[in-house]
């Protein structure tokens, strides 16, 4: 799995709350797209374009472990999302809801805003295309890459009742 | 084995589990409040559409609305409440408290356990020696909801010993907020928390209860007081309590061991913009405060209700404060009724709203207009939570709360209780 595209960058200790504030978790996604961490980047939801990676700091994804938080990411047509670390339900919801995610401890210093990067998932490197940088993560759990390559949790347990029967 | 890795073994159908393997064990109570519980709800109708195959291991709180403000939210319940009768499912409906104390109070969690939820503190049900997980809607309509069933990589644990005894006026959450700065947020990512040492095992349940509710913001994946004589006292006293499935550690296994000496701690207040930012309450003194409120997942406890009754007797509420009393469950607010603390309140200024989860997110209650601070008990301060991102909340005991809702700024809670202490 391989991804291109611009680097959005943001800080450390993101909550879930301003991926999608509170006020619009009933709003049809088409809107709630339109508003995605927008209080720490207006030009984020207007200027994303398919393909891109969002890159973020230590702990990205805290508080609410509301699924509509990656949802809401993968909707903005993102390829993956890179942090230094990750709030475990996040992580656990990005490849539930199958949106890319990769750890990676050093990518706070590999990245600026705006460098084209190229992420392999399944060998776990991001490359920093515009300055030539490269990093290597731990892989991702084969489990995790199997739910990603179904389409997300609901679809591996509708195509493989086995698991969960 | 420790008691997360038995209980995930038992649940499982294996003799035994080790740290990092990925299983599927049987889920024994699926937790939802209204908005979690609406958005489950939409995924499972679209994207699975099946019986629920346990109902009655599902609970559904409307805890984040005790009434809908607006025809949307009305629209919400609404659904919710048809969801909830076309699957069969258990409901405690609007004004039956919080979500977790609703849930143990009316018998849903018993030792042993494995319950999942969506709210991010569903790891405060290893006070009770259950294991509490946090996962994501889709986990719930994916799997819990159709098969009765959720994946869990086993975690490592992480033993955290707390001992001494903290000078008076400081409180079981002044130390839980210190710990979560001293530790640091997300710093025990994955990990199981078991909350130990001679500080922990001498609390009352209830204090008990704020330990685990804070592992969310270290990180970790699910926490527990290992299951004790103070925890069997406490499951006999609820409806239908057993200890029938109590899981308890062979010995002290754990991946790391730390370890804290609370006996020098004061008061402590979180500030904006994160439950990691811990300060003392004496360092941030004087800082004006127009909300006051008891409330949320650690908050609204009879003895938070108890403590602020403490500072407010025979002294009145400030008058540039509005301070909210919010039980976290029509038990609790019976209990401080026979106790006579509602009145009492009531009289010193304070304001009573019905059991719920509070000011939470403000869906119907505690939104801040920019420029104004909130000093509450509630488990989150992050700027645009309850409405104005440039308001500020502030996290304390209810001590620390009642304290500054007297004086108007905050206040290190011993300039009243303890004067004496504090000048020396």
């Amino acid at each position: 799995m391989i991804f291109e595209g611009r680097c959005w960058k943001f800080g450390d200790n993101i909550p879930t709350d301003r991926l999608v504030k509170s006020k619009y978790v009933f709003e049809p996604m088409s809107e709630i797209v339109k508003h995605v961490l927008e209080d720490l980047n207006p030009e984020f939801p207007l200027g994303v374009q398919p393909g891109d990676i969002v890159v973020a700091g230590k702990h990205f994804g805290q508080s609410s472990g509301r699924a509509i938080a990656t949802k809401a990411l993968k909707a903005t047509g993102i390829g993956c999302v890179v942090a230094q670390t990750f709030a475990r339900t996040f992580y656990r919801n990005c490849f539930e809801v199958g949106l890319p995610a990769l750890e990676l401890s050093s990518v706070g210093d590999l990245v600026r805003e705006g460098d084209r990067l190229r992420v392999d998932l399944t060998a776990g490197v991001l490359e920093n295309l515009t300055t030539g940088a490269r990093a290597t993560a731990p892989a991702a759990d084969p489990f995790l890459v199997s739910m990603l390559e179904a389409g997300g949790l609901i679809k591996l347990a509708a195509a493989r009742p086995e698991i969960f029967a | 084995m420790n008691m997360a890795e038995k209980i995930l073994a038992r649940a499982s159908g294996r003799q035994s589990v080790e740290p990092g393997e990925i299983v599927v064990a049987d889920v024994d109570r699926l937790l939802m409040h209204d908005l979690s519980g609406y958005l489950t709800g939409q995924v499972y109708d679209r994207e699975v559409s099946k019986p629920v195959r346990y109902p009655d291991r599902v609970v559904m709180v409307f805890d984040h609305h005790f009434s809908p403000p607006t025809e949307q939210q009305a629209v919400v319940l609404e659904t919710n409440r048809a969801w909830a009768r076309k699957h069969g499912i258990n409901l405690l409906d609007c004004g039956n408290g919080n979500l977790h104390h609703a849930a143990v109070r009316r018998g849903f969690i018993q030792p042993g356990m494995i319950v999942v939820g969506s709210d991010s503190h569903t790891p405060v049900h290893g006070a009770l020696g259950a294991l509490g997980v946090a996962l994501g809607n889709d986990s719930h309509a994916g799997t819990v909801l159709p098969h009765g069933k959720a994946w869990f990589k086993v975690p490592t644990t992480t033993r955290i010993e707390v001992t001494g005894t903290p000078p008076p006026g400081t409180t079981a959450r002044d130390v839980a907020l210190w710990l979560a700065a001293e530790i640091g947020e997300g710093e025990l990512n994955y990990k199981a928390l078991e909350f130990a040492g001679p500080y922990v095992k001498e609390l009352p349940f209830w204090d008990r209860w704020l330990f685990p509710l804070l592992c969310v913001d270290l990180g970790a994946k699910c926490a527990y007081v290992e299951p004790d004589e103070v925890t069997e006292a406490f499951v006999r006293t609820l409806p239908g309590g057993t200890t029938e499935r109590l899981a308890r550690s062979d010995g002290l296994e754990a991946e790391q061991l730390l370890r804290f000496d609370i006996g020098e701690l004061t008061p402590q207040v979180a500030a904006p913009p994160t439950v990691g930012n811990v300060h003392s309450a004496r360092s941030i003194a004087g800082k004006p405060v127009r909300w006051a409120e008891l409330g949320g997942h650690g908050g609204g406890r009879f003895e938070d209700i108890a403590a602020a009754a403490r500072v407010l007797d025979g002294r009145r509420v400030h008058p540039d404060v509005r301070f909210n009393i919010v039980p976290s469950s029509r038990e609790v607010f019976a209990e401080a009724d026979r106790a006579g603390l509602v009145l009492a309140l009531h009289e010193a200024g304070a304001t009573w709203f019905p059991p719920s989860t509070g000011s939470n997110q403000a869906y119907n209650m505690g939104a801040l207009a920019p420029g104004e601070v909130m000093i509450s008990t509630h488990a989150r301060n992050f700027p645009g939570r309850n409405g104005s991102p440039d308001a500020e909340m502030y996290l304390a005991s209810a001590t620390t709360v009642a304290a500054s809702a007297v004086t108007g700024t905050i206040t290190d809670p011993r300039e009243i209780t303890h004067p004496r202490e504090v000048a020396a």
